[in-house]
């Protein structure tokens, strides 16, 4: 396995009296992709939100690239290099594209020491970046509500894509897209690993897994019940692990 | 539908309240006499002074997804301090300053802060306590309006300093300096909107708090910044409405939130949040202004201006939602 990226010891999460998550420990290493995978409300999407910064754990420690770390909020993941995107779309329909792009990291010129918009070097970043992903959208100016949902995930995927960071985290990203956008994606998602990023993806879908992603990690009522190599499981044994039927196959990978 | 067509058609939807605006002038030019002046207009410009820096405070709160009741009665309390501290008559107590003209200044910074106050407490109450936004501006709507009647004691300040008055009396290319000072605080604030990072973030926090929060922006810090906006705001509202009567009474401005309101919505601001802009409003305010000179002009009666306005308001709702379905077939 290559170097680590990120390694979780022991994260528990309890909302009141219900443990949602009961100590997790696995690890994620650079270029890697780990499908994250496991039944509803076993704990993946908590997992996700603690290390996006924006849920905190209740114990248990991170490390990313070897030193401790602990986001706050999710401003602070993004600044130490964590992309995510959310199973609920996290975009402002409100405003157009290229605002939905940039969020919170808006192209600003100086204009007497104010900071103003520089739309146009913005609307040129978007182009290059949806025009490289082949992705069409009739109009970047048009706002989000005008568009169907297979292009408003495109826009999210784009998005991560676009600003890359070190480690993405992938919610169910796939949800609203048709064929032959999911093979797309599913192609961004090893293009963006074999840039040595750290990908997990969490999804239900377990012939997305088998196809994108080097390690399988399951989660069952808040404990990892399995985490294994790709090549040494099946989707058969997989399930088995998700449902609890045997955990076969169980055990650190590699 | 080809390209242009299509952009022509999205500014017609982007300005629709100017172009009523104009619609309704021209109308009113026609059939009532005596109503196409400069006069006239001019003094509808004038007449939507305080109203319209009000209404800018109120849309920033309302564009970024909450709600400020409390204006109206800011504005009221930032125009008791002015007149108490610079009267000459009535509970005034006339502080002079030398120079004169300091007490501009002053006086300004008096009623900027009073509603800045306020307003920062809203702004922690909500953002941080995390309070609703409707019960929290409406307690203050009623307890500012308390402390204006508590330190005025019912009682009335005249006699505005000269220095201070020169706002009202001046004036240049025949409005007076209030009236420009109104205009000029459309401009500037149209331009944060549309312009800056920070009118960005607010429309987008409107929109999609979740969102914005996940992107990184800092939601709280914004809010908070948009309560104090709103309050500092209704205090210059105060101070111009202080001018504007040459002093302050315990009732000044009571009723200029619902006209607010109307202003805002007529502009095109949704109320659910996200979505409006300020010059929209500015015509808003002008529509409104327009309306009650006809209404002076033809000799009706004026209680039926509040009638209008509440129709207008409807009216404005109902165009709104025609509005979201023409863009819906354009997209």
């Amino acid at each position: 396995m290559s170097e680590a990226l990120l390694v979780l010891e022991d994260i528990r999460k309890n909302f009141g009296a219900i443990e949602a998550l009961r100590g997790i420990s696995f690890s994620i290493g650079k270029g890697e992709v780990v499908a994250l995978l496991g039944d509803n409300g076993a704990g993946k999407s908590t997992l996700v939100k603690i290390i996006s910064g924006g849920l905190e754990p209740t114990s248990g420690k991170m490390l990313f690239e070897g030193k401790e770390f602990l986001a706050k909020t999710p401003a602070e993941a993004k600044a130490a290099g964590i992309e995510t995107v959310y199973q609920d779309l996290s975009l402002c329909t409100n405003v157009d594209v290229v605002a939905n792009f940039f969020m919170g990291r808006e192209i600003t010129r100086k204009v007497l020491g104010i900071p103003v918009l520089d739309e146009r070097a913005m609307e040129t970043v978007v182009e290059k970046a949806l025009a490289s992903a082949g992705t069409r959208i009739p109009s970047l100016r048009s706002n989000v509500e005008h568009l169907s949902g297979g292009q408003r995930q495109a826009i999210e995927l784009n998005r991560f894509v676009h600003w890359g960071g070190k480690l993405v985290l992938l919610d169910e990203p796939f949800a609203a897209l048709g064929v032959d956008q999911t093979r797309r994606g599913l192609e961004m998602i090893r293009k963006v690993a074999s840039q040595g990023i750290g990908v997990v993806i969490i999804t239900h879908i377990m012939q997305q897994a088998f196809q994108v992603a080097d390690r399988i990690v399951v989660i069952r009522h808040g404990v990892v019940a399995g985490d294994v190599a790709r090549g040494k499981t099946s989707p058969d044994a997989v399930i088995n692990m998700i449902t609890g039927e045997t955990l076969a196959g169980a055990g650190p990978a590699g | 539908m080809n390209p242009r067509t299509r952009r022509a058609l999205e500014f017609v939807l982007d300005n629709l309240v100017w172009f009523m605006l104009i619609f309704v002038l021209a109308i009113f030019s026609l059939f009532i006499p005596n109503y196409f002046q400069l006069g006239i207009f001019a003094n509808i410009i004038e007449a939507s002074s305080v109203l319209g820096v009000m209404s800018i405070g109120l849309a920033l709160v309302i564009i970024a997804g909450h709600m400020d009741l409390s204006v109206e009665s800011v504005a009221a309390l930032g125009a008791m301090a002015v007149g108490i501290l610079f009267c000459s008559a009535g509970i005034g107590m006339g502080v002079q300053l030398h120079p004169q003209w300091l007490m501009v200044p002053v006086s300004l910074l008096v009623a900027l802060s009073v509603g800045a106050l306020v307003g920062s407490l809203n702004g922690y109450l909500i953002v941080q306590a995390r309070m609703n936004a409707f019960i929290i501006t409406l307690a203050a709507y009623i307890w500012v309006r308390g402390l204006v009647l508590a330190v005025s004691g019912g009682r009335s300040a005249q006699d505005l300093a000269p220095a201070i008055r020169w706002f009202g009396i001046q004036r240049l290319l025949g409005l007076p300096l209030t009236a420009w000072i109104a205009i000029l605080c459309f401009v500037v604030f149209s331009l944060i909107m549309a312009k800056t990072p920070f009118g960005r973030h607010l429309v987008m926090i409107g929109g999609n708090e979740t969102a914005t929060f996940r992107a990184g922006i800092r939601v709280k810090r914004n809010l908070i910044i948009a309560f104090v906006l709103a309050g500092a705001i209704a205090g210059l509202a105060g101070w111009l409405l202080a001018i504007r009567t040459s002093g302050a009474t315990a009732n000044l401005g009571v009723g200029l939130l619902f006209n607010a309101f109307a202003a805002v919505v007529i502009g095109g601001v949704s109320l659910k949040g996200g979505v409006g802009s300020l010059p929209g409003v500015y015509a808003g305010v002008l529509l409104l202004s327009s309306i009650n000179t006809a209404i002076n002009l033809m000799g009706l009666p004026a209680n039926f201006t509040q009638v209008i306005h509440g129709l207008l308001v409807l009216a404005a709702v109902m165009l709104d939602t025609f509005k979201q379905g023409i863009r819906q077939r354009l997209a």
